[in-house]
């Protein structure tokens, strides 16, 4: 069987390493500082079981366990936290397993042996009961059965069309579009703070308009820093554009 | 599908205070309204027999007297008791002038109609020697300091029951004000690690926390050294960094304050729980904490400075420790100390002045 061990903290990690190993010696052990890493490692040496921290810089574990739940198989996963009132309480009204630190290695065993999977409504349910972070910092896309994450700042646009909505972002400076299954509606209200309509079919980062350009046909296209393409915004939602344009220079 | 909602919560010892921030009781509710008529009734005796007059009249007077007392008291506490809704937002001053202009009124008027009554029917010789201004100006006097009286006696109660209520605020919360919990199992996860690899590094944390939570669960109003302070502070940072390693940075520019300079104790400590927490703990890379003081014209001023990502979504504070130590800093120094906090280019400032005082030598 193979473990993850995700912790930002090294003591912590070595701990959990120390008691698997007297648990079982023949386990396969691999660790991951932040949730970002555990999902590169999720991807890359396919565990069965998560050991989750909740609080970790970066990207935390709630978050972390909310992408890995969207691959076909997912490994399952225990949360390991050393006080976390709000999230407790969650874990307890879903039934989610988790340990409390510093972990009792009987406890821990008993974890590890009947760890049952996470379901995928148990965690939508769950939500992030936390006190701090209230939307996702990454969306998660499969291109061929990997996992991958797009930063959330990296994005210039949502555009929807029919079922799938297309992710406009850039990777490293190289503009990149992947496709994923979701609605413009749910992503406009986990992201409110940050995106703003424009289109019926058009979601945009307020970060990264640049201009308004208004085509001899009368359509008013909306331009933004780094690509080329304009976006058409429609008549409707005009006014809340100007009004964020001025109030930010 | 909302996968993060936003959770609401506030603190409850904030929504407790504000429930009753109202200083004047709910004249609409039964109990108030016996009070009142009750008060009224001693007013009417006081009232009536206080004068020299003849005996046989008396019972007539209080009759009359109780009667226009009971009408003015029930309609102050009717009008105290529709305005109550309109007024609650307001600040305290401004409930006090309205509610106090409004009973003036409230007796003027009914001052005004019982004249033009007792006119009418000629009922009383009480007043036929009383012209009508003597009669409103004398109402409206008694009436006056009866009002003033009861609202200074209901702002007293107020105030007494928002004292009581902060110190029924149990020893607990005081402690988790001043230490957050995750601190303190943190800790015991770093011991239960490093007992096994590294045995002495986990009894020096030990020792550490003794010591911290010794300090901590002593008396509260104490002053202390600024060398012992600067001490107990290393211990904290001592411990934190067992957990978090090379994130942890933190630079002490602090040679100007005099070692004997007298500091509430444990007051640094939250502070540097909060840069921590802030702006060590959400990055990945960590980040530093720059502790800087100086002594200047008999004043102390540290600053507590530490990064604040932009990239990080925000945490949501420990407002509790700044409300403590904001009130410790009254205790020791009344209206000579302060301590204020402010964001400059993504990085946070925690800064407290106050007096220079000494330890006596003894």
């Amino acid at each position: 069987m193979k473990i993850l061990i995700v912790d930002d903290e090294p003591l912590a990690r070595e701990r959990l390493t120390h008691l698997i190993i007297e648990i079982n010696n023949n386990y396969q052990l691999i660790e991951a500082a932040n949730g970002l890493e555990a999902i590169e490692q999720v991807n890359k040496e396919v565990p069965d079981i998560v050991l989750m921290d909740i609080r970790m810089p970066g990207m935390n574990g709630l978050e972390a366990a909310h992408h890995l739940m969207s691959i076909d198989n997912p490994p399952a996963i225990i949360f390991t936290t050393a006080y976390d009132e709000y999230a407790l309480q969650a874990f307890e009204s879903h039934a989610i397993d988790y340990l409390l630190k510093p972990i009792r290695k009987e406890r821990l065993e008993k974890a590890l042996n009947s760890c049952s999977k996470l379901n995928k409504l148990q965690l939508e349910q769950l939500g992030l009961q936390n006190d701090e972070i209230t939307y996702r910092t990454h969306i998660n896309a499969q291109i061929r059965g990997t996992l991958f994450l797009i930063a959330v700042k990296d994005i210039y646009y949502f555009l929807a069309d029919h079922k799938y909505i297309t992710i406009k972002y850039s990777k490293e400076d190289v503009l990149a579009e992947t496709i994923i299954e979701d609605t413009l509606k749910s992503l406009e209200e986990e992201f409110d703070h940050s995106f703003m309509r424009i289109h019926r079919n058009a979601l945009i980062q307020k970060d990264k308009i640049e201009v308004l350009q208004k085509q001899r046909d009368g359509r008013i296209l909306l331009k933004l820093k780094g690509i080329p393409e304009g976006l058409e915004v429609s008549r409707r939602h005009i006014s809340s554009v100007r009004k964020l344009m001025k109030s930010s220079f | 599908m909302k996968i993060f909602p936003e959770l609401k919560n506030n603190s409850k010892i904030e929504t407790s205070i504000k429930q009753n921030a109202l200083f004047l009781p709910d004249f609409c509710s039964l109990g108030m309204v016996f009070a009142v008529v009750i008060i009224g009734e001693l007013l009417a005796f006081i009232l009536t027999l206080a004068p020299l007059g003849i005996e046989q009249q008396r019972w007539n007077d209080l009759a009359l007297i109780s009667l226009f007392i009971q009408w003015n008291g029930l309609m102050c506490s009717a009008v105290l008791c529709l305005l109550r809704p309109l007024i609650k937002n307001q600040s305290q001053q401004f409930i006090a002038v309205i509610s106090y202009l409004s009973m003036l009124l409230t007796i003027a008027l009914l001052s005004e109609l019982s004249f033009y009554i007792m006119q009418k029917y000629s009922i009383t010789d009480i007043i036929s020697s009383a012209s009508h201004w003597e009669f409103l100006l004398h109402n409206l006097i008694i009436g006056g300091i009866i009002s003033a009286l009861a609202l200074r006696y209901f702002y007293i109660q107020y105030q007494w029951r928002i004292k009581i209520e902060a110190e029924s605020s149990t020893r607990l919360q005081l402690l988790q004000a001043r230490i957050r919990p995750h601190f303190l199992f943190n800790s015991m996860n770093s011991i239960a690690s490093l007992t096994r690899t590294r045995p002495e590094v986990a009894e020096r944390i030990t020792e550490d926390l003794a010591e911290l939570f010794r300090m901590l669960l002593r008396d509260d109003h104490k002053l202390i050294s600024w060398s012992r302070e600067k001490e107990l502070s290393q211990r904290y940072i001592d411990i934190e960094k067992q957990r978090l390693g090379e994130r942890l940075n933190i630079q002490w520019q602090t040679d100007t304050i005099p070692d004997n300079a007298l500091i509430p104790a444990l007051m640094l400590q939250p502070l540097l729980e909060n840069a921590i927490f802030h702006g060590i703990e959400p990055e990945i890379n960590g980040g530093s904490i720059i502790v800087s003081g100086e002594l200047d014209y008999n004043q102390i001023k540290i600053s507590i400075q530490n990064s604040n990502s932009k990239n990080i979504i925000h945490r949501k504070g420990n407002k509790m420790a700044l409300k403590n130590i904001r009130q410790r800093l009254q205790t020791h120094f009344p209206g000579n100390a302060s301590i204020t906090c402010k964001e400059q280019e993504n990085t946070y400032f925690a800064i407290v002045i106050m007096p220079y005082q000494q330890i006596q030598d003894e």
